[in-house]
């Protein structure tokens, strides 16, 4: 729209005119000589052919008003928005990564593992909770490395400082010791460099007793006291109950999947766009943290529950694999599960109670620490 | 637009229609414009012809079919 400012003798003439020609007047306004009309840009460029008219002066109005201050003013406009864009990417822009720390190896370890974990020069600004979660998960991988970090943000650098964690060296010469028992077995390896062998491979032991002993006897005479080392395998007995449900239910994924957007800030957390999934699992990835405000991409990938059921043959069988696995976790190097076998099961509301015999051949032997008796002669 | 349709429907439901409020003057319907003067303006619809007659009349909107007069109204003549 525009308001044109006519001069002319006869007002209604300019009127008849225009509604002969179709041509819309909006609004208008009178003064001593002029008419002031609200007609279209179209409709003014025909206004201005009219030979008894003389236009005076346009206003644009609207639209067209709006549209032409926001040319006039470009270059004010495209600066705040270049302001604007480089204040937020100096606020959530880090440049630089600091460790602090004396030990090379430290430093170079931290920034390997912070870079895995998106803290690097020239990336996005980590938020508190991303920040924290972070700091939990490189102590947690490098528990004998690592006491204590930190996470500074420092404007536009990120300071980390960190602290090692130094062992206490256990190996505190020993000067005499021997190599008991921590559980009742029977024997059935034995690797040992100090010290002399009590028991010998398929002998009984009783937790506590005495496997190999730090005191060297010749002839049944004392000959000296060592700190008795080596590793001893016995064969161990366990019972183990496991229960299964006949009937359970499994998750899968249909391969079905759909973008949304969440927002999350410390008031409000949720999806910008309707879910259409009722059964799903998501995975997020962040991709703006403006002032504590978060969007991120969500991927819903659907699922369904299936039902499903064992036959009881089937769930012993999985609970004998559960127990063994269970067992299995705790094992460590040259230990094995010799044995298994199903000793009692028992149907009981749709769920299979089993209880498993295990031997399992495992290290039985521990370093004890004895002080020697010395005789007080008379 | 359907909705839109719908609304003018309802809303433009006559050929013509004449409102008098206050010193304004609106017609609907208008096929010609044979005077327009500050005193008499006489307009042309489809079944009759309308005579304004008043005083200090204005146009404040003109479109290809209805027409806003500003003015003090004395008296109006149909004739057909």
């Amino acid at each position: 729209m525009i308001w044109i400012e006519v001069e002319l003798k006869q007002k209604e003439r300019l009127l008849l005119k225009c509604f002969k020609l179709k041509i819309p007047i909006f609004d208008t306004k009178e003064s001593n000589q002029s008419l002031f009309l609200k007609v279209s840009l179209e409709d003014y460029q025909k206004i201005k052919k009219f030979w008894f008219v003389k236009v005076k002066k346009s206003d644009v109005t609207g639209f067209l008003k709006w549209k032409q201050t926001l040319f006039q003013n470009r270059v004010f406009i495209i600066c705040i928005c270049l302001g604007l864009f480089l204040l937020f990417l100096l606020s959530n822009v880090m440049v630089k990564v600091e460790v602090i720390h004396t030990k090379k190896e430290i430093r170079d370890l931290l920034l390997v593992s912070l870079k895995e974990k998106g803290i690097a020069k020239n990336t996005w600004k980590k938020s508190y909770q991303e920040i924290e979660q972070i700091k939990k998960e490189i102590l947690d991988q490098y528990p004998e490395k690592l006491e204590w970090i930190e996470i500074l943000v420092n404007g536009m650098n990120y300071v980390v400082r960190v602290e090692e964690r130094k062992l206490e060296d256990e190996k505190e010469e020993k000067t005499s010791c021997h190599v008991v028992a921590v559980k009742d077995a029977i024997v059935k390896d034995m690797i040992y460099s100090k010290g002399e062998a009590v028991v010998k491979v398929n002998d009984s032991v009783k937790k506590g007793d005495i496997l190999i002993q730090g005191i060297i006897k010749k002839d049944e005479e004392e000959k000296g006291v060592v700190c008795a080392t080596g590793d001893v395998y016995g064969e161990v007995w366990y019972q183990v109950k496991a229960s299964v449900p006949l009937h359970y239910e499994e998750k899968v994924e249909t391969g079905k999947k759909r973008w949304n957007i969440r927002f999350t800030n410390s008031y409000y957390d949720n999806f910008l766009f309707k879910s259409r999934l009722t059964h799903y699992e998501e995975e997020k990835k962040p991709f703006l943290n403006l002032f504590g405000n978060q969007f991120s991409f969500v991927i819903q990938h659907e699922t369904k529950v299936l039902e499903k059921s064992y036959t009881e043959e089937e769930a012993i069988d999985y609970a004998v694999s559960v127990a063994l696995e269970k067992i299995s976790s705790t094992l460590e190097e040259k230990e094995e599960i010799i044995l298994k076998k199903v000793l009692k099961k028992e149907l009981n509301n749709s769920t299979m109670n089993v209880e498993i015999f295990v031997t399992v051949k495992e290290k039985i032997s521990e370093v004890q620490e004895f002080v020697k008796e010395e005789k007080i002669e008379e | 637009m359907h909705l839109y349709k719908t609304m003018k429907n309802f809303l433009f439901d006559q050929d013509y229609f004449i409102d008098v409020w206050r010193d304004y003057t609106h017609v609907y319907g208008i096929v010609d414009i044979d005077i327009l003067t500050e005193k008499t303006i006489v307009l042309l619809l489809e079944a009759f012809q309308l005579i304004l007659k008043g005083n200090s009349f204005r146009v404040l909107k003109l479109t290809k079919n209805e027409i806003l007069i500003q003015g003090v109204l004395e008296s109006f003549e149909v004739k057909r």
